[in-house]
């Protein structure tokens, strides 16, 4: 499930599979923040640069920022975990991917991902 | 340096999350706070609050020493019972707020918020000059447990337990031979007991309950329920709903105070006035009806102009809604069922003013 994914510092995971560029939030973070009870995310075609604030995930105790990992335009968002949040606690890596984006985004975007096995190692 | 309880190890052991809260290493859960909220909802759970403050008051003048510190009538304080209390500046502010028990002649005891302890102790002593009466700090000898939910009556009756206190009353006994103060009180809004004894058998008498209450489904439950079941019951939390800049009127904390005490009190001036005349800022409950969660420091708007702040917001697992406790500008036309917005995220969200408790209580 991990395989290709890349994952940034602050725990955004892009992978890319069949063509198409998948953000989600890693299971470390998803972890962190214990049972996830609110989603919030951006409207299908909205632009974001790498770095910004794409989309807000609140656990029981907090609202967190969740940063998009390369610059890019929204495509499609998972409804699932609007309607269905703890779904993010349950398979962060998998079924519960945040938002699928459109990008150009060149190979400097890139530098500061992480494997995700190398990523798991920093975290842990 | 942070301080633990003695039943630090334990919390660790469990594979709680510990967190920083008060100066206190503590459990804020042990696996999900949304299922701890519900265990103790549905079944039972153990809270280590061991944390909080226990002050002892005693003298000659112990009674009316108290009853200068706090608005509360302690005279009509029978033998072994309990009441809610704040300690208040005078200006009515709130220092803390507070459970007083008579728990025999001319000796009560004080249990105070963790945050506050230092505090409290401080001011006490400046009220002392002209009292007989002696301040004694007891937080450091005592754990403090807490069983609540509907299951904890048959997790003591197992332990030997026949009968409880009456709701807000304490009683000394035993419980495996050690001695205890039980009392019928929580932070929750579900029936149960705090139970208060000396540091050396704490870990044993947690042990104990737990193995008890394993058949009544009873789980360890860490401040972050805790924080979510005083909620439901609106009940207010000591920095973040109560503070020095706001009176138990504000509060809405009227129902704590006589209006027929006829000693002086701190901040009895201000408290009177604002019983008379009414107050500029009052505490009302929420719920959300626009997606999204009311937390702590977002601001409360009516009609586009912002009235006031929210101080504690969230989930209501129970209800499976959003609530919170907002103070916002005594504007009469703004009661229950009334329309008002939170600022979350720079876009207001709608949300109703309701009733509190948010949840019916079943600890009275």
């Amino acid at each position: 499930m991990s395989e290709g994914m890349l994952c940034s510092k602050s725990h955004e995971y892009i992978l890319e599979q069949n063509g198409e560029h998948i953000i989600g939030l890693t299971d470390y973070a998803v972890e962190q923040l214990g049972d996830i009870v609110f989603v919030e995310l951006p409207e299908v075609g909205a632009t974001f640069k790498k770095g910004e604030t794409f989309a807000t995930v609140e656990s029981v105790k907090a609202a967190s920022e969740i940063y998009m990992p390369i610059s890019g335009t929204i495509k499609e968002i998972n409804e699932d975990i609007i309607s269905s949040p703890e779904l993010l606690n349950e398979d962060p890596l998998g079924k519960a991917w945040l938002v699928k984006v459109d990008t150009d985004a060149d190979e400097a975007e890139y530098k500061d991902l992480m494997e995700y096995d190398d990523y798991k190692e920093e975290v842990e | 340096m942070t301080k633990q309880t003695i039943l630090h190890d334990r919390h660790v052991k469990l594979g709680a999350r510990m967190v920083d809260f008060a100066g206190w290493d503590m459990p804020v859960q042990y696996v999900s706070i949304i299922d701890e909220h519900k265990t103790v909802r549905e079944n039972a759970g153990l809270f280590d609050v061991s944390h909080m403050g226990e002050i002892v008051i005693e003298g000659d003048d112990a009674l009316p020493f108290l009853n200068k510190i706090v608005p509360q009538n302690i005279s009509i304080l029978k033998d072994k019972k309990a009441v809610y209390c704040q300690l208040t500046n005078k200006d009515g502010g709130i220092i803390d707020d507070l459970i007083i028990y008579n728990i025999e002649h001319n000796k009560y005891l004080i249990v105070v918020n963790a945050s506050r302890a230092d505090e409290d102790i401080n001011w006490m002593a400046l009220n002392k000059p002209g009292f007989d009466i002696r301040i004694i700090n007891q937080s450091h000898n005592y754990s403090l447990l807490a069983l609540q939910g509907p299951k904890a009556k048959d997790i003591m009756k197992k332990m030997g337990i026949e009968e409880l206190p009456p709701f807000f009353s304490i009683k000394r006994d035993e419980i495996f031979n050690i001695n205890v103060w039980i009392s019928r009180t929580g932070y929750t809004g579900e029936d149960g007991v705090e139970i208060l004894l000396l540091n050396e058998f704490a870990g044993y008498m947690w042990d104990k309950i737990l193995e008890y209450g394993k058949e009544f489904g009873i789980k360890p439950i860490g401040l972050g329920a805790r924080d979510t079941l005083r909620l439901e019951a609106s009940m207010p939390l000591y920095g973040n709903d109560l503070d020095l800049d706001t009176t138990p009127v504000e509060a809405g904390l009227s129902w704590s105070i006589p209006k027929d005490k006829t000693e002086d009190y701190n901040g009895k001036a201000v408290i009177e006035e604002q019983l008379k005349n009414g107050v500029t800022k009052r505490l009302i409950g929420l719920k959300m009806t626009d997606r999204g969660i009311a937390r702590h420091g977002y601001d409360v708007y009516y009609n586009n102009e912002k009235i006031g702040t929210v101080t504690s917001g969230g989930i209501a697992p129970t209800r499976g809604d959003n609530i919170a406790l907002a103070y916002i500008k005594n504007l009469p036309e703004i009661k229950v069922g009334s329309n008002i917005h939170i600022m979350i995220r720079e876009k207001l969200h709608n949300a109703e003013v309701v009733k509190r408790p948010f949840i019916h209580k079943h600890n009275h």
